[in-house]
């Protein structure tokens, strides 16, 4: 479970977020909505632990963030998954590895290695590019790579930041679809992004960020626009 | 961590040192330069070391006692000298034994001095001293004349005085010149890695997304600037061998004239010289390393 009691968040004087209350449940499906520069990157970056809010508290399945010592935020971050927009894959290793390096970082071992790499990319559906390198790759082959490399250490909540912004909309609803599948098996998914049409189609719960604050927050929700 | 681990991160910062490969031979070299010169300071230290400790451990004064001085005054004077501090040893030799003494040194023209007796003996009385430090003296010396049973306090105040300057002078240049050095490696080092870190900042920044502890990525680099570190010390060491060898034959060909400095054999040289090396080349290695890849962990 992910709780965010009155978080705020300050760049100086400019204020990323103002007093944002929200809980998501272990299990949930959440799209992460509004213009850039609405906070929900800052949302993101809070729940990674890669910034510190300016006031409230932030409690990840039990664990409250700002009392988090700087050299337990790596375990803690284990159990998340992340995605990104740019994927972010090693040019110079192959699909395989790219999912065992992440496995590697936190010494699992060859044999856990060799039986879980192959999973993940059976459930992304890429286990016939094990072998390609990223360059080989279309655009949402990539992402599912990226999607494979998030999932290989089990977490329990995955963040997808703008995980279809470099795709064309037909690979979108694929990895629409994997990401669904994720959510299905009972990994938390928290999804920021700007495709409505996606957003539209999914009915799923959507919190709509404005100016740092949350304007909305709704199940089966649509995409507000900006407006 | 896993063995496992270990060696991936061994082979990791191998593959690093052999990736970069013009600036890993301008580190070598930079670092080779800094502690060949740090090695030539150390030599001269060494050398002058051994020399300051075996004058300073013939620091003695020589206290002459008055004539018709009693056993009772003898044994007095010298529970005086015990007790001051700094003392090593205290020797007595009386009038007559320095005389014998005499006799004995003049060989086979000691009937020269058969005209002294225990009568008219012209020699005195005289406790030498053995100093631990020369700093000891000075308060030895003031302390002996103030004995009412003592004539006059021998010892050579200058020669004793410019030992203790010049050997903590040499030090204190010394140690300076090796800091400076060590800072400038550090800084060449540093760029070294930072090129490494540059290449590999994706990796680093999706390592930390995933999970990866600091020290898990920070080793790869340690190692490299280690590697580093060790080869320069390495290379600096054979260096600074040949050069002390040679200077050890140059000596040599000039018979005397050097041997009265006593310079140290080779091995009495390198032992430290190495040791030094190889802990200051990994330090400076190590110290480089974590400061070029410090700004990428803050993620």
């Amino acid at each position: 479970m992910i709780e965010f009691k009155n978080v705020s968040k300050l760049y100086g004087n400019v204020r990323a977020l103002k007093d944002v209350n929200v809980t998501i449940g272990n299990g949930e499906f959440v799209f992460i909505v509004g213009a850039s520069g609405a906070g929900k990157s800052t949302f993101i970056k809070l729940l990674l632990k890669e910034i510190e809010p300016t006031a409230g508290q932030i409690i990840v399945n039990n664990t409250d963030l700002s009392a988090m010592k700087r050299k337990h935020i790596p375990y803690y971050r284990r159990n998340l998954g992340v995605v990104f927009q740019d994927f972010r894959l090693l040019p110079d290793k192959t699909v395989y590895d790219n999912v065992a390096f992440a496995m590697e970082i936190v010494e699992a071992s060859k044999k856990e290695i060799r039986r879980q790499v192959p999973a993940v990319l059976g459930l992304v559906g890429l286990a016939s590019k094990a072998n390609a390198y990223p360059h080989e790759l279309s655009g949402g082959e990539q992402q599912r790579t990226s999607l494979a490399r998030a999932l290989a250490n089990n977490p329990s909540i995955l963040i997808a930041d703008e995980p279809t912004g470099n795709l064309d909309p037909a690979t979108a609803k694929e990895i629409m679809k994997i990401i669904n599948v994720i959510n299905h098996r009972g990994t938390t998914v928290i999804m920021a992004t700007h495709a409505k049409e996606i957003v539209n189609a999914m009915k799923k719960r959507v919190i709509t960020f404005r100016k740092g604050m949350i304007v909305s927050d709704q199940e089966k929700g649509e995409y507000f626009g900006e407006v | 961590m896993k063995f496992r681990t270990w060696k991936n991160m061994i082979r990791e910062g191998m593959r690093n040192v052999v990736r970069n490969r013009v600036m890993t031979l301008a580190s070598i070299g930079a670092i080779m330069a800094a502690l060949f010169v740090l090695g030539i300071i150390m030599a001269t230290i060494i050398n002058l070391d051994n020399i300051v400790a075996g004058l300073e451990s013939k620091v003695e004064v020589t206290v002459y006692l008055k004539k018709g001085v009693t056993q009772g005054d003898i044994n007095a004077v010298r529970d005086k000298i015990n007790s001051w501090e700094g003392i090593i040893g205290v020797d007595f030799i009386s009038k007559e034994e320095a005389l014998e003494n005499w006799r004995k040194e003049m060989g086979s023209k000691s009937y020269l001095l058969d005209g002294y007796n225990e009568e008219n003996n012209p020699l005195p009385d005289t406790f030498f001293i053995r100093v631990e430090k020369p700093e000891y003296v000075e308060n030895i010396v003031n302390n002996a004349q103030k004995l009412d049973a003592v004539d006059q306090v021998r010892y050579s105040a200058d020669v004793v005085r410019a030992i203790t300057s010049i050997a903590g002078t040499t030090r204190l240049i010394g140690l300076s010149i090796v800091l400076l050095l060590s800072i400038m490696s550090i800084i060449i080092i540093n760029n070294t890695i930072k090129l490494t870190v540059y290449s590999r900042r994706r990796e680093i920044n999706i390592m930390k997304y995933i999970g990866a502890t600091d020290w898990y990525i920070r080793w790869p680099f340690v190692i490299e600037g280690m590697v580093l570190g060790l080869f320069g010390a390495g290379l600096a060491g054979g260096a600074v061998a040949g050069a002390y060898a040679l200077l050890l034959g140059k000596a040599n060909d000039m018979g005397s004239i050097l041997s009265i400095f006593g310079l140290l054999p080779l091995k009495d040289i390198m032992y430290p010289v190495l040791l030094v090396f190889v802990l200051i080349g990994c330090l400076i290695g190590v110290t480089a390393s974590m400061l070029s890849i410090r700004k990428h962990l803050k993620v």
